[in-house]
């Protein structure tokens, strides 16, 4: 494989937002995440949880309610006031509905999916109705004196309860008026001074009312008589979200420890058919607040303040007991947020509001394997790009060269000149940017720095010459067949001829550079995505599925390599399809032909396609020995994955030139020590 | 105001000076009987305080001196005038200071409001209540206005109920700002109601080194905490410091070269 001195980077403040909302869609089994910062993410669960789509996040928009309605139709609401619908083909917001009523604190969907209602700062609840392209207002019920935090349907629709501050209303829907109002106690079996907020609620066929409260308790109320049935105290803490299953025998909550608590119904005795509720099975996944849960029929799905989505399938409801039943935790972010200059050896860290310009260090020092070389120079921040305006930046790259930066935000398109002199780097803006680049998916330059490509949300890719201090629109490639479709992935070749972008649902288009027109499509796999690369001089397209595959396709032949389909007849070994993150980066060595550098948060691996492939029963994770164990045990067991976790969690890793890698780490500690504070847990003996 | 008699240790010298001379003195021994809360222990302390104050001399026996009631009551008279005049001055003294703050802000408005016949255009272009947008959303709008028109679209995420072009260009979007602060307020309001619930006081929030560092503390060696330095103590010193080497640096190479 060769020797490599590698950079460590740890300097990259990565700090994702926490989640704030989830909402589970059972048709196409697709999760909606909403986070603090206003971005909305979609992991398509079929596809090993793998985040397809997203939608930026902007400051005004504080999502606190997130529903899918009828026929894939996704809705937010926030503390701006505003219903906002998502168009996912287009992958942009389709309009904002204002209700009027001040911040909104929930949202919920009619079990018939035609109607939306809406709890508001003001107490009142209103009631609207979706029509095929809008949403239109239809009336208010009667107002309330406090804030109306949760809100459920009965299944039926006939009636609803509303979740306010220290009391219970339930309404019916025909008349708008509160039927019954149940007060909540303030604390269980006591007083207390602080007002009781009743985070959630459900409401269940049989009338039963289910409420979790920042007392820490769990109360079922009868909602004919307006009574309370059954009292439970599971936290001392704040329960701060409830789920229930379609069969409504079991359902979730989450607590401000990071416990998740699963309630199911049970017969009291063996054959009795007397049921009740019980708690069963306690879950410590994460160490902060859960504000969200969602019950999918297989399984338990939570996320909160310490940004971690956690699915965890129950293993009574999985048919299969196979590594599909495991836990999956999902911390790093699904694609790529740096991007490296190889010539001048910088990185470009994105983050929400800002950029910001690294210059690696440098080393005259030479160790052996496994040493650590002390720095020279140290790595210098060059640069701290902000963005005007409130939107989160989607995307940024920076040319190989170094000389060129851009990034795009949702209405507008950045790109700036930097120039070089003895250390100094002195920044120049490119104004004038054409609209049709604004909410660019997706923006690469080609390797001599010449040419920049953007993928915009409405599925065309443009093509755009840089010339000193000023650019030339060259051509844009049109979707196909009139469909909508966003290109997520694009990669160029070195030479400059070809560019490979990658839709969310056809195959991956091969475009040709110097004639302007399409050249083949590689045939569509039902995984998306998750990382494309084109080989120098063989011009071979390699790409990474969210199932683990990976392929590789010759685009001067028009057709998978010989190597792809040995592989592919062989199959995979089954560790790695076992593997939980995806591979977001592929890069290729200038000398070696026959390797693959490619990593994903666990591990970063090489492919030498010279040597041969292992089968399942190989040793998929085999290091080198340190000392020299005779030869031929090391031929035996080589094959053609090297694979090592030396370096972990990794955000990324690039090939700088033959001799040199570096791999962009960040520790879990260094996020966990920038969130907010958790509850205080009393543990004996401290 | 109550009329206390003079104390018998008072110096009777001073009791044969001005009209003026007593009053005060009167004033200040109601003051301090006002302070005190009462006037009899306003009397009880009144010996300390002359004691301090003159000396011994005036412990002996005097009678104390005759005030008629009229000149006690002109004084009082007079006193009460004198209030009244320094009332009536700081009225008008707070009256006029309002007049010119009133005069100052209305220069201020007429000069913050548009010229006059972008005012007419607007009003005749039969919109009300529109005034122009900060630069921001001019500039945010002004593509997404041209867009639309291009396509030619109606619908729009717009904050506004009604969107109108004015004049000829169609360039800007109009919104009225006084809706935009009240909806920031509520806002505002809304995330100190999430904020105070959640992490005010009452509730049970620990730091985070706090919490990481409770496994530390019950393994059978004891470890340090999770965060345990504080790498962001001191930094403007670290920095001074820092530079204050490289200048010293450089010194020294300069002296050693020459």
């Amino acid at each position: 494989m060769g020797e490599f001195k590698v950079h460590r980077v740890r300097f990259f403040n990565y700090v994702p937002s926490g989640i704030r909302c989830v909402a589970y869609n059972n048709q196409s089994n697709r999760l909606a995440v909403s986070r603090t910062d206003g971005t909305v993410e979609i992991y398509n669960l079929s596809a090993n949880y793998f985040q397809e789509k997203f939608f930026p996040g902007h400051e005004s928009r504080a999502t606190e309610a997130l529903c899918w309605a009828k026929g894939q139709r996704l809705f937010s609401a926030g503390l701006n006031g505003e219903i906002i619908e998502y168009d996912l083909q287009a992958l942009n917001i389709k309009y904002a509905v204002d209700a009027f009523g001040g911040p909104i604190w929930s949202m919920a969907v009619s079990p018939c999916g035609s109607q939306l209602l809406v709890g508001c700062e003001d107490g009142s609840v209103k009631l609207f109705q979706i029509t095929p392209d809008k949403i239109q207002f239809e009336r208010n019920f009667d107002r309330q004196k406090s804030r109306i935090l949760s809100l459920s349907w009965h299944p039926s629709g006939t009636h609803i309860a509303a979740g306010s501050i220290d009391y219970i209303s339930v309404f019916a829907v025909k008349s708008g008026s509160a039927v019954h109002k149940m007060l909540v106690d303030r604390q269980y079996m006591g007083v207390s001074k602080r007002k009781c907020i009743i985070w959630g609620v459900a409401f269940l066929s049989d009338g039963t009312i289910i409420s979790v409260d920042s007392a820490g308790k769990v109360q079922f109320w009868d909602s004919a008589t307006g009574t309370l049935v059954k009292n439970h105290l599971i936290a001392n803490a704040d329960v701060q979200s409830i789920a229930v299953s379609d069969q409504e025998d079991s359902f979730v909550v989450g607590t401000a420890e990071g416990t998740v608590f699963h309630f199911q119904l049970v017969s009291v005795t063996s054959n009795s058919s007397e049921k009740q509720w019980v708690r069963t099975k306690p879950f410590q996944h994460h160490t902060h607040d859960v504000r969200a849960v969602a019950h999918s029929p297989t399984a338990l799905i939570s996320g909160g303040t310490d940004t971690h989505l956690v699915i965890r399938p129950l293993m009574e409801k999985v048919e299969v007991k196979n590594y599909d039943a495991a836990l999956r935790k999902i911390t790093f972010p699904h694609r790529r947020l740096i991007s490296c200059s190889k010539k001048r050896h910088l990185l470009l860290f994105q983050f929400a509001h800002h950029l910001e310009l690294w210059r690696l260090g440098s080393t005259v020092a030479t160790g052996k394997n496994g040493d650590t070389l002390p720095l020279s120079k140290d790595a210098d921040h060059l640069l701290h790009l902000k963005t005007k305006g409130p939107e989160n930046i989607i995307c940024s790259c920076i040319s190989p060269c170094g000389s060129w930066i851009a990034y795009s935000t949702t209405s507008r398109f950045f790109l700036y000149r930097l120039n070089y002199e003895h250390d100094n780097i002195s920044l120049q803006r490119v104004s004038k940017m054409p609209a049709f680049l604004r909410s660019a998916l997706q923006i690469l330059f080609s390797e001599d720095s010449t040419k920049l490509f953007v993928a915009s949300n409405q599925g065309s890719l443009h093509t755009i010459r840089l010339l000193e201090g000023s650019f030339k629109h060259l051509h844009t490639f049109q979707p196909q067949s009139g469909t909508v479709e966003s290109m997520c992935l694009l990669a160029v070749s070195p030479d400059g001829n070809w560019l490979a972008a990658s839709g969310t649902s056809a195959g991956v288009h091969v475009y040709n550079i110097k004639h302007l027109k399409l050249h083949c499509t590689v045939p569509a796999y039902n995984f998306p995505v998750t990382a494309l690369a084109i080989a120098p001089n063989t011009n071979n397209l390699v790409i990474a599925h969210s199932d683990q595959q990976v392929f590789e396709y010759s685009i001067p032949d028009k057709q998978y390599t010989e190597w792809s389909r040995t592989i592919q007849k062989q199959g995979f070994h089954y560790l790695w399809l076992q593997r939980d993150t995806p591979i977001t980066h592929i890069s290729f060595h200038p000398k070696r032909p026959m390797h693959i550098l490619l990593h994903d948060a666990y591990m970063f691996c090489i492919i030498d396609k010279s040597l041969p492939l292992p089968n399942d029963k190989t040793l998929l994770y085999n290091p080198l020995p340190p000392t020299n164990e005779s030869d031929v045990i090391r031929r035996r067991t080589a094959h053609a994955f090297k694979i090592s976790k030396i370096y972990k969690p990794l955000l990324f890793m690039d090939l700088l030139d033959e001799r040199t890698l570096v791999a962009v780490e960040r520790p879990l500690d260094d996020i966990i020590a920038q969130l907010p504070p958790p509850i205080k847990k009393k543990k004996f003996g401290t | 105001m109550v009329q206390l008699r003079p104390r018998a240790s008072r110096v009777p010298a001073s009791a044969t000076v001005d009209e003026g001379q007593p009053a005060s003195e009167e004033e200040e021994e109601a003051g301090h009987g006002l302070l005190l809360g009462q006037p009899s222990s306003g009397a009880a302390a009144e010996p300390l305080e002359e004691d301090d104050e003159e000396g011994g001399d005036e412990l002996d026996d005097e009678a104390p001196e005759e005030l008629t009631f009229a000149s006690a009551q002109a004084e009082a008279r007079e006193e009460e005038r004198r209030v009244r005049e320094s009332v009536r001055r700081d009225k008008t003294l707070l009256k006029e200071k309002r007049k010119r703050r009133e005069e100052l802000f209305i220069e201020q408005k007429k000069r913050k409001l548009l010229p006059d016949n972008i005012l007419e255009k607007l009003t005749t272009a039969g919109q009300t209540n529109i005034k122009k947008s900060s630069g921001k959303l001019k500039e945010a709008n002004l593509q997404k206005e041209n867009e639309d028109c291009d396509k030619g679209s109606d619908s729009k995420k717009a904050k506004v109920q009604k969107v109108q072009s004015v004049g000829q260009n169609k360039s800007y979007l109009a919104l009225r700002l006084k809706d935009q602060d009240l909806r920031d307020s509520r806002q505002q309001a809304a995330k100190a109601f999430i904020q105070n619930s959640l992490y005010g006081p009452g509730t049970n929030r620990t730091t985070v080194n706090k919490f990481l560092s409770l496994e530390n503390k019950r393994l059978p060696v004891k470890k340090a905490a999770a965060q345990f330095l504080n790498n962001a103590w001191g930094t403007q010193k670290k920095q001074n410091a820092k530079r204050f080497k490289r200048r010293w640096m450089v010194r020294k190479m300069k002296t050693s070269k020459k």
